[in-house]
């Protein structure tokens, strides 16, 4: 890791430490998200990382904006970093708009969405309806990208003056129904190649790849701390060779959803490659299934309380494999591309790891 | 526990291109690529290799090996593999035996053996299993005893892959009586397979072929100089051996055969989404543990021990390797039978017969498990 990238990590790691503990976690939870943790964030620039300093974000580049997004999971923070930073905050600066102030989101492609941007004398209106957007509830704006005429745009709204119908996933953070009938948008602006619904969905893969394994990591340290201290039949579980495999899977599971994702993560210079991100999300979803399983297993009941630490961590493995499009969804894509691609593509795409700064994609 | 992304080098870069075009040249098209390190033994395919540098790589010059870096050999290992290249002759001589050598070995040893195997001549067997002695390899009942000038030793060794084509084979087996201790007085013997008092026997294998053997040894002469490392130090000899060449590519490239001929003789029409969906998710495996296993061969070279990440990757690779074979039956919906039919189904056909190997060889799944939550639970 680069020198500036671990002070980021430690920067994040120690407010998210203060300011997402488990019992902040479960306080906020009936509102959705941790707003003082948020607050936090912001100043100190984590919220709008990855967005150039010039449009108005804090810069550093994707890989940065990771690190942060890792300790989020870590410490099942609920707050819209991804969404701010990767998604919004991106769109919005590749498309010479104005960043808000606060978090923004963005719509993230569901089959059932419809939107409709007309010009009218009176300027921009949007209508239509948006499903399961992360944190509308939270956000100042909400960023979309609808095309005109056959041309994509990137449309910012003012998310507070919606109708929002509230939703949450699994962890409780809000995934709202966004309802807007001819709104005014507030800026409207072309948008520049590359800048697509696909990118958002890419993005937003990544995000919930590395905060997954992020997460992951925290119920690997909790299984293994547990385990040691419990004792039943005279000896700590972690004695017990049937328990013992729990924790082996759950390590083989952790540290094969973090290499996935931090190589999607460190590759994406300056955009995720689409087979990096598909993979990294296939194996966090995965790995996120099986860890919770085993962890679950090897913690007994007491993981199933809403007092311990354990289900904030699972439940978020459980909601997150599914956003931004679930294993199945990418492992078709990335199955029709490599079947496209051929048989002889194959060993060298799948032996291209990590890429050096700045090359071309392809080592082979 | 700890796994780093790895960035290729340039030269690393160069390396790899060399071997592929090597491999492009030398294999001919329609070959039926082989199943990871079960392959063909073919002498004339492993001089070449070795000619070209690339076995004994991990054996410095003086030796006249190669003195290269672990994640050379990686490289140069996953291209062969990936090839499904038949390179059963040299594969366990050049990955085990020269490593165990190089720690333990005589000066003399050395610099006979080395030589000859990084040229690819000198092939070797491995004889730690017994009847009576699998996973709990300290139970070998193998014994040797004192002669004038060497050791006479008896015993039965089984499954005892390449014994008969393979020039020696590494024995573990007891020089004193365990007296309490039971990893003492074991020691490694290198055994001549054509010495008086070697009985080689094939023992059939699943999918009929001739592959492991049973070796008896009836009173066989072994002289002093044959004494692998230290007499009586044969325990810590084998498990520092087992414990760092166990997560290389041969832990999970086994079946990538399967998935590449899949694609080949399945065009991108006849893929329906469940199809796909299996090449997704293999893909997405494969190249995830092929980082893990790189990150291991980095770590090696930057003098670090990760003996619980290479357990780890070891049943994380060769779990997946099994699951190929599941998943690619249940898109490719075909009967298969051995040596019948097309590429992918003559691989299925053996992927399936000799798939359960593959976590029992080199440390079964349980074993490295234990070995694995020993190191995470400290
Ligand atoms: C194709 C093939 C080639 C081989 N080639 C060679 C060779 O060249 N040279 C050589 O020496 N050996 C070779 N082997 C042998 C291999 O190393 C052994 O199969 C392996 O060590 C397991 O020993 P075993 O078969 O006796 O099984 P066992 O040790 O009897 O184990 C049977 C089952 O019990 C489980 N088990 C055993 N002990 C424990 C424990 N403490 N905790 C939990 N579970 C346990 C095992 O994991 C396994 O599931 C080969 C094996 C195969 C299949």
């Amino acid at each position: 890791m680069s020198d500036d990238r671990s002070f980021v990590a430690e920067a994040a790691t120690s407010i998210l430490q203060d300011h997402s503990t488990p019992e902040t976690v479960r306080r906020v939870e009936h509102r959705g998200w941790n707003e003082e943790l948020w607050s936090v964030l912001a100043e100190s620039g984590f919220t709008t990382i990855s967005v150039p300093e010039t449009a108005g974000g804090s810069g550093g580049d994707i890989a940065d904006a990771c690190v942060v997004i890792k300790a989020v999971g870590q410490f099942a923070a609920a707050v819209p970093v991804v969404e701010t930073a990767l998604l919004a905050g991106w769109a919005l600066a590749a498309a010479g708009l104005e960043l808000p102030i606060g978090p923004a989101t963005t719509g993230v492609g569901q089959s059932a969405d419809t939107t409709e941007l007309r010009k009218t004398a009176q300027g921009w209106r949007l209508s239509g309806r948006l499903h399961r957007v992360p944190w509308a509830h939270q956000a100042e704006r909400l960023v979309l990208i609808v095309p005109v005429d056959g041309v994509d745009h990137v449309v910012s709204v003012r998310a507070p003056e919606l109708e929002i119908l509230p939703g949450r996933n699994l962890a409780g953070e809000t995934r709202d129904t966004v309802v807007f009938d001819d709104v005014p948008a507030e800026a409207v602006a072309p948008a520049p190649p590359g800048v697509s619904v696909e990118a958002l969905r890419l993005r937003g893969a990544l995000g919930r790849a590395v905060a997954t394994a992020g997460a992951l990591a925290r119920v690997a340290d909790l299984t293994v701390q547990y385990t040691a201290a419990r004792e039943q039949f005279g000896r700590p579980l972690a004695r017990f060779q049937a328990v013992q495999r729990h924790i082996v899977r759950i390590a083989e599971r952790t540290q094969a959803a973090g290499m996935a994702a931090d190589t999607a993560a460190l590759n994406a210079d300056p955009d995720p490659d689409f087979f990096d991100v598909a993979a990294a999300k296939i194996i966090a979803g995965e790995s996120g299934s099986t860890a919770a399983a085993a962890a679950h297993q090897a913690h007994g009941a007491i993981g199933m309380t809403k007092e311990y630490e354990l289900g904030q961590l699972t439940r978020r493995l459980w909601t997150w494999r599914d956003e931004f499009g679930s294993e199945s969804y990418w492992s078709r894509l990335l199955g029709q591309q490599v079947v496209m691609d051929g048989a002889s593509e194959l060993w060298p795409r799948l032996s291209t790891g990590r890429v050096p700064h700045g090359s071309t994609r392809s080592q082979a | 526990m700890r796994f780093d992304t790895t960035v290729l080098s340039p030269a690393e870069l160069d390396l790899r291109a060399a071997v592929r075009e090597f491999l492009a040249a030398e294999l001919p098209e329609d070959r039926i690529p082989a199943l990871g390190m079960a392959a063909e033994h073919d002498p004339a395919f492993s001089r070449k290799l070795a000619a070209a540098g690339w076995v004994g790589m991990a054996i410095p010059p003086e030796y006249g090996g190669r003195g290269r870096s672990a994640v050379d050999r990686f490289i140069v290992t996953e291209e062969l593999l990936s090839a499904g290249a038949p390179i059963g002759a040299h594969f366990v001589a050049d990955r085990q035996t020269a490593p165990t050598l190089l720690s333990f070995g005589t000066e003399e040893q050395r610099k006979y053996f080395l030589p000859r195997i990084s040229a690819g001549e000198c092939w070797f067997s491995l004889g730690m299993s017994e009847p009576d002695a699998g996973s709990d390899l300290a139970s070998v009942r193998t014994s040797a005893k004192r002669v004038d000038g060497g050791w006479s030793i008896n015993g039965t060794k089984v499954w005892t892959s390449g014994a008969h084509l393979n020039h020696y084979f590494a024995v573990l087996c007891r020089t004193s009586p365990a007296n309490g201790d039971r990893h003492a007085g074991l020691s490694q013997l290198i055994v001549d397979l054509g010495s008086p008092g070697v009985k080689v026997s094939p023992i059939p294998y699943l999918n009929g072929t001739h592959s492991f053997n049973e070796v008896l040894l009836d009173d066989v002469f072994v002289p002093d100089d044959m004494v692998l490392g230290e007499v009586g130090s044969g325990w810590a000899q084998v498990t520092s051996e087992l414990a760092y060449e166990r997560s290389g590519p041969d832990r999970f490239l086994s079946t990538f055969n399967l998935l590449r001929y899949f694609i080949a003789e399945h065009g991108a029409e006849y893929v329906d989404d469940a199809a796909a969906r299996v090449v997704g998710t293999l893909s997405a495996h494969f190249w995830t543990i092929r980082q893990l296993s790189l990150a291991v061969a980095r770590a090696l070279d930057e003098g670090r021990a990760p003996a619980v990440e290479a357990a780890l990757v070891k049943d994380l690779g060769t779990r997946f390797e099994q699951r190929v074979i599941e998943l690619m039956r249940t898109v490719a919906e075909t009967e298969v039978g051995p040596g019948e039919g097309s590429i992918f189904q003559r691989l299925l056909a053996e992927a399936i017969l000799t798939g359960p190997t593959f976590t029992l060889r080199g440390g079964t799944t349980e074993v490295l498990r234990s070995i694995a939550a020993r190191g995470l639970t400290r």
